[in-house]
Formats: C-alpha cells, sequence, structure tokens
C-alpha cells in the first residue's frame, strides 16, 4: 500500500471513530415547559427538582441506550405565550423528540397547537390531564401521567363521600374559578345529585386572588352543609377548609390530594379533612419513598422531598419511553414507544401506567383516601386503593 | 352579622394595602405599582425571621413591619429618588420594573410554595365569637385593630405635628417646600417608607391569617380600585373606598362568587362615570392623571 494509501486508510478510521464518538454522545432532547413561577408554581415547580435528581443519576450511570438524557427547561411563568414561544423553540431550534408540560391548563392549547404542527408528541406531567388523553380515541400526540384527572375524580370522590357519610349527604361543592375546575365541580354537583341522591347546596368557584376565604366560607357554613368538596388547585381547597373552620363548621371536607397535601394534613390536624388522590404519601413509607427522600436529601433539593412524587412518576415515564426510543430518536419513535408503554410505579400508585394507541391517559386509575387520626398522632389510610377502570 | 364583619375585616385590609398607594402619590405624585410586592415581601419578612429566631412572637411581627419600612426607605434611596425630575410615567415605569424584579427575588429567595408563618411564631388563628353567632378570627381582629390604629396615628401626625406639616406641604408644592428650607428627600423617603410599612402589614396579616405564597401580589393590585373609588389623593377617602369596594364583593358573594372578582371594577366604573376624582379626591388631581 502506498504512503498516500496508508494516510487515506488512517484518516478514514480516524473519522469513524470520531463520528461514532460524536453519535454516541448525541443525547436525547426533550423540550420541558413548565410554571416554574407564577400562578400555581408552587404545584409545577418541584417537578423540575424531580427530573434533575433522576436523570443526573440515569446520566451519570450512562444514560439511556449509551445516550445521555437532555431537559431543557423553560419557565413559562403560567403564560399562554411563553408556553407558545417555548414550543416554537422546542421544535425549531432544539429538535425537541418530546415536549413536555407542567402548567395550567391555560397554556394547552397554544403548545399542543405547535405539537400537532410539528408532529412532536407531548406529555402532560403535573398538569391537568386534558381530555384529549381519554379513550376511545385519543389525540395521536397528546399522553399524560397526571395524578389528577378531570371527571374520573369526581366519580370516585362523590361515590367515597356515600360510603363514608352516615346520613344524607347536604354537599356543598369548592372551585377555582378557572375553566377547568369550574367544569369538574359542574359535573360532580350533576352526579352527586343525579346518581347519589344527594342534596346538593351549592357551588362556590373562588376566584385566584382572594385577600379573604371567610366571606366564601360564611356561605357554605349558613347553607347548612354537612360535607364539602372542593377539587381546585391546592391554596383554594385548603384556604376555604381553614376559613370554614375558623367560622366554627364542624362538617367534613373532602379535597384532592396536591403535592402539598402531606404536610398541610399534619400542620393542620384535622379529622374531618379527607384528601383522595391517585399518588401514595410518603407516610407509607415504602422502599420507592425512601429511595426518593435520600435521593432528594443527597442533591439538597429546593423543594420537600414530600412534594417530588408527581415529577418523580413522570421522570419515570420518561425513563421508561426513552428505552422503548430506539437510535437515532426521533418523534415518531417517541410516538411508537409512547403508544405501547407500561411503568410499573410499586409503591408510588396503586399499579401500573399503562397506554395503549386507544388510551393515552391510563387503562386503570387507582385512588386512594387519606387523613388525619388524631389518636395515632399520624396520617392515616382511610381507602386503600380503589382501581377504576378506565375505558 | 357574620356579613357586617365579614365587609369590615376585608374593608381593614384594604385599607392597611390602599394607604401605601395614597402616601406616596400625595408625596410624588407616583402611582406605585410595585405595592402589591412590597406588601407581599413583609409577609416573607415575617417568615424569615421566624425561621431564624424563635423568641417572643410579638418581636418577630415587630421586626417584620420594621424591615419592611426599610424596604420603603431602600426603594427610595436607591431607585426613586433619582427620578426626581423625570417624568411621572417614568417613575411609574420603573415601579413596574421594581415589581417584576421583587416577583423574582420572591421565586429565588423562598421558592414558590406556600408557606406557614403562624406555624413558627407559635400562635393559633381561632374562631372569636361575637354579637349575632357572627363570628371572626384573631388575624381579622388584628387587620381592624392595625386599620384603626394606623388611621388614627397618620391623622394625628399629619395634622397636629411639624414633620406631618411639611409633609403635607411638600406633598402639595415640592418646590416651594424646597424653596422654605424643607429637605424633600427626607420626606419623599418618609412617605415611602410609611407606604411600605402599611402595605407590608397587611401583607403579615394575611400570611398570618391564611399562609404565604409568591402570588399574594395580585392582591395588591385588586385593591386599587379602592384608592380610585376614596380619591387618589385622598388618605381620608381610602376608608369610604375600602368599605364601598368591600362591601359591594362581599355582597356579590351571596349572589354568585364570580360576580364578587368583577364588584370592586363595577364599583370604579360606576365611580368614574359619576364622579371621576373619587369620593373624596380632588377635581385638580383628577385632571393632572
Amino acid at each position: 500500500m502506498s504512503k498516500r494509501g496508508v494516510l487515506l486508510a488512517v484518516s478514514m478510521m480516524l473519522m469513524l471513530i470520531c463520528w461514532s464518538a460524536a453519535w454516541a454522545a448525541d443525547p436525547y432532547v426533550v423540550g420541558f415547559s413548565a410554571a416554574l413561577t407564577g400562578p400555581g408554581s408552587g404545584t409545577y415547580a418541584p417537578v423540575k427538582d424531580a427530573f434533575d435528581v433522576y436523570f443526573n443519576e440515569v446520566n451519570s450511570k450512562g444514560g439511556i441506550n449509551g445516550h445521555p438524557v437532555k431537559i431543557i427547561f423553560e419557565d413559562n411563568a403560567a403564560q399562554p405565550s411563553k408556553a407558545a414561544s417555548d414550543a416554537k423553540k422546542f421544535a425549531t431550534q432544539d429538535k425537541v423528540i418530546l415536549m413536555m408540560n407542567a402548567s395550567l391548563s391555560s397554556t394547552f392549547a397554544p403548545m399542543v397547537q405547535v405539537a400537532e404542527k410539528s408532529n412532536i408528541p407531548i406529555l402532560f406531567a403535573a398538569a391537568v390531564c386534558p381530555a384529549e388523553v381519554y379513550p376511545p380515541k385519543p389525540d395521536r400526540n397528546e399522553f399524560c401521567s397526571t395524578a389528577f384527572a378531570a371527571k374520573y375524580d369526581s366519580r370516585f370522590a362523590i361515590k367515597f363521600i356515600k360510603e363514608e357519610a352516615k346520613g344524607p349527604v347536604k354537599l356543598s361543592l369548592v372551585a377555582m374559578n378557572i375553566p377547568v375546575s369550574r367544569g369538574e365541580i359542574d359535573f360532580a354537583a350533576e352526579l352527586a345529585s343525579k346518581t347519589e341522591g344527594f342534596t346538593v347546596l351549592g357551588k362556590e368557584a373562588i376566584p385566584p386572588p382572594t385577600p379573604d376565604f371567610t366571606p366564601f366560607a360564611s356561605k357554605i357554613k349558613d347553607s347548612g352543609a354537612n360535607w364539602v368538596y372542593a377539587w381546585a388547585p391546592w391554596e383554594t381547597e385548603v384556604k376555604t377548609l381553614e376559613a370554614l373552620r375558623k367560622l366554627g363548621w364542624t362538617g367534613k371536607f373532602l379535597a384532592w390530594a396536591h403535592i402539598q397535601a402531606e404536610e398541610d394534613l399534619e400542620r393542620l390536624k384535622d379529622d374531618n379533612f379527607y384528601v383522595f388522590g391517585t399518588n401514595a404519601f410518603f407516610a407509607d413509607d415504602s422502599a420507592m419513598h425512601k429511595k426518593i427522600k435520600e435521593a432528594a436529601l443527597k442533591a439538597k433539593t429546593i423543594y420537600p422531598y414530600q412534594k417530588l412524587t408527581e415529577g418523580w412518576i413522570a421522570a419515570m415515564v420518561l425513563d421508561q419511553i426513552l428505552k422503548r426510543t430506539a437510535w437515532p430518536a426521533t418523534p415518531e419513535k417517541v410516538r411508537d414507544a409512547m403508544n405501547e408503554l407500561k411503568v410499573e410505579l410499586a409503591g408510588l400508585r396503586g399499579g401500573p401506567l399503562v397506554w395503549t394507541k386507544e388510551n393515552h391517559f391510563r387503562t386503570v386509575n387507582y385512588y386512594r383516601v387519606y387523613k388525619w387520626d388524631s389518636a395515632s398522632k399520624r396520617i392515616k389510610n382511610v381507602k386503600d386503593w380503589t382501581a377504576i377502570e378506565v375505558k | 352579622m357574620q356579613l357586617v364583619v365579614n365587609v369590615i375585616v376585608l374593608a381593614s385590609l384594604y385599607c392597611l394595602i390602599c394607604c401605601g398607594y395614597v402616601l406616596v402619590y400625595r408625596a410624588s405624585r407616583v402611582l406605585n405599582l410595585a405595592h402589591g410586592e412590597i406588601m407581599t415581601l413583609g409577609g416573607y419578612f415575617l417568615l424569615s425571621i421566624t425561621l431564624v429566631t424563635t423568641g417572643n412572637p410579638f418581636v418577630s411581627l415587630g421586626l417584620a413591619v420594621c424591615a419592611s419600612l426599610l424596604v420603603g426607605l431602600v426603594v427610595y434611596f436607591a431607585l426613586m429618588k433619582f427620578m426626581a425630575g423625570e417624568s411621572v410615567f417614568a417613575a411609574v415605569l420603573v415601579t413596574v420594573a421594581l415589581g417584576i424584579l421583587l416577583r423574582g427575588l420572591i421565586t429565588l429567595i423562598w421558592t414558590s410554595q406556600s408557606w406557614h408563618p403562624l406555624e413558627n411564631l407559635g400562635l393559633t388563628n381561632t374562631g372569636h365569637k361575637l354579637l349575632g353567632n357572627a363570628v371572626i378570627s384573631t388575624f381579622g381582629i388584628a387587620a381592624v385593630l392595625s386599620a384603626i390604629a394606623l388611621y388614627v396615628a397618620l391623622f394625628v401626625c399629619l395634622k397636629f405635628t411639624r414633620w406631618g406639616l411639611r409633609m403635607r406641604a411638600v406633598g402639595e408644592n415640592p418646590l416651594l417646600a424646597s424653596q422654605r428650607g424643607i429637605d424633600i428627600h427626607k420626606y419623599y423617603s418618609l412617605s415611602w417608607g410609611l407606604a411600605a410599612f402599611s402595605g407590608g402589614l397587611a401583607g403579615i396579616i394575611m400570611a398570618c391569617d391564611s399562609g404565604l405564597e409568591p402570588n399574594m401580589y395580585v392582591i395588591g393590585l385588586m385593591a386599587f380600585p379602592v384608592v380610585l373609588v376614596g380619591g387618589l389623593d385622598s388618605l381620608g377617602g381610602v376608608i369610604p373606598g375600602s368599605l364601598v369596594v368591600a362591601l359591594a364583593q362581599v355582597a356579590a358573594i351571596s349572589i354568585s362568587p364570580q360576580a364578587s372578582e368583577v364588584a370592586p371594577f363595577i364599583v370604579l366604573l360606576c365611580m368614574l362615570l359619576i364622579r371621576p376624582w373619587g369620593l373624596f379626591g380632588t377635581k385638580e388631581e383628577w385632571e393632572r392623571v
């Protein structure tokens, strides 16, 4: 072989090595638009903490399928215009294979619009599940791993009140004055009165910035309610309860268990305050809880470990999606992986999260109810996992 | 009776918040659009103090209001002083920027989560029975008493003390006051300090009553119709303005909770149609605006 031939062969080999090295180092790029500040950020921002802890560990162990995972976080401050620009950036500049959203429902439409246009799947994590993920005909690009979901939650809640109530139920309903919360409360009111025969006394859609919750609580108390059901952002739920208690109302209060619920159950120590949800509380002290707690304390997360469950679940879901996405990753491959997914969530939820082509929400939803128990001075599991099939 | 109590408590909170808007406007003709954030900061000061000290809760509360007063002074000397002589519009824009900055700082320092400083203070916020089975919370009483004490103190000081007279003089004609040897920056800073003090006090009471979160600043903006209803340059007008707006808001709840959100603005629109300068405002000020 001539000198020139040897040089050419060596150059080719070097090029191949460099190219394959660069290829191996290419990351899975995911764009995450979340309300890290602004309204509702207390619920959404901890997701970033969970993702940072989870994927730092994944990347330190060599990534997924030999590729690191790069999550590009953008703060949309719960503003639709910012969510839209985030989505455009993800699609055109960052070339993401998947978009994620953890923010108010008002940010969904602009992101979905970009996702549809650029044919990139979008995963809602920690944000309320949009109706478009429900079976039997979900939108091809929309998926959801969040615990709370309109229509399904109230079905369980109203049934639980029926079981728990000893006598006739006089029900008042509490929402925040935002479309998704009001819609769910309207649905719950209809369900309660028509299906279960409850006396529905009123629906309070409380405005988001409220200096004093007492006037709203006075109206509920004066109506003679013995049960209150709230499906709203956590601040609205818990502040209404606290205002009711200050007025001397002694009835029972059922609220959706957002990520702040566990801390507030311990703070309020109220035996008649029930919270229901699909995520297990750290009070269970499962192996998975211990793992999250240890990782959060080691990483010195901004938010306390009790608030990381929702984000951790979303991270586990993303981990599983990417494991099933062969390299080179494309939005199409990601969507295919999402259309046939099963994520084991032992210790965090009542069962696995399963997605199919016809169901981008979950095939079975598992609910649990917790409350404070003064006798044992700890949070008690009032009703264990109840499976509701999602068709 | 409960309706009356609810109106009085809400009006007291509005009185505490809106006092700051009027004090700054009267002194410097600037609408402080960062007042909501300064109010929120008061609550966070209390939280921080309670996290580092475990002593007397009243000392913690006192330190927190003093820190709020200090913020007002710092804002004036570090920022607003340099806007003297500039257009009022530019000064208002500076307060908008200040608000954005404070919001960012609050989230960076204290995160987006809710806090309950009352727990750290070792106090409880229970209900107290009044006549006619009405109930008022401990911090509802605190709001009413604080508002009364603040307005009585301001009335006495502005009317009967030398610095009160000078403060009014600076507000009415800064050029003439300056020519008479009054240090206008001293009195401008005092009005900013007092405004932050009253706003901070409102923030502290709300933080103790129902918890603390970064978005509490919106309540400061929601209270703004009260100022326009009472009269932008009238401190005394804040009291009837607060009562009218609070009454409209509480009454609207009995019709529809959603209506309570727009009630202050309906009152404001009516006022703008009938008497645009507010209940006790001056016509000249309205024309200036």
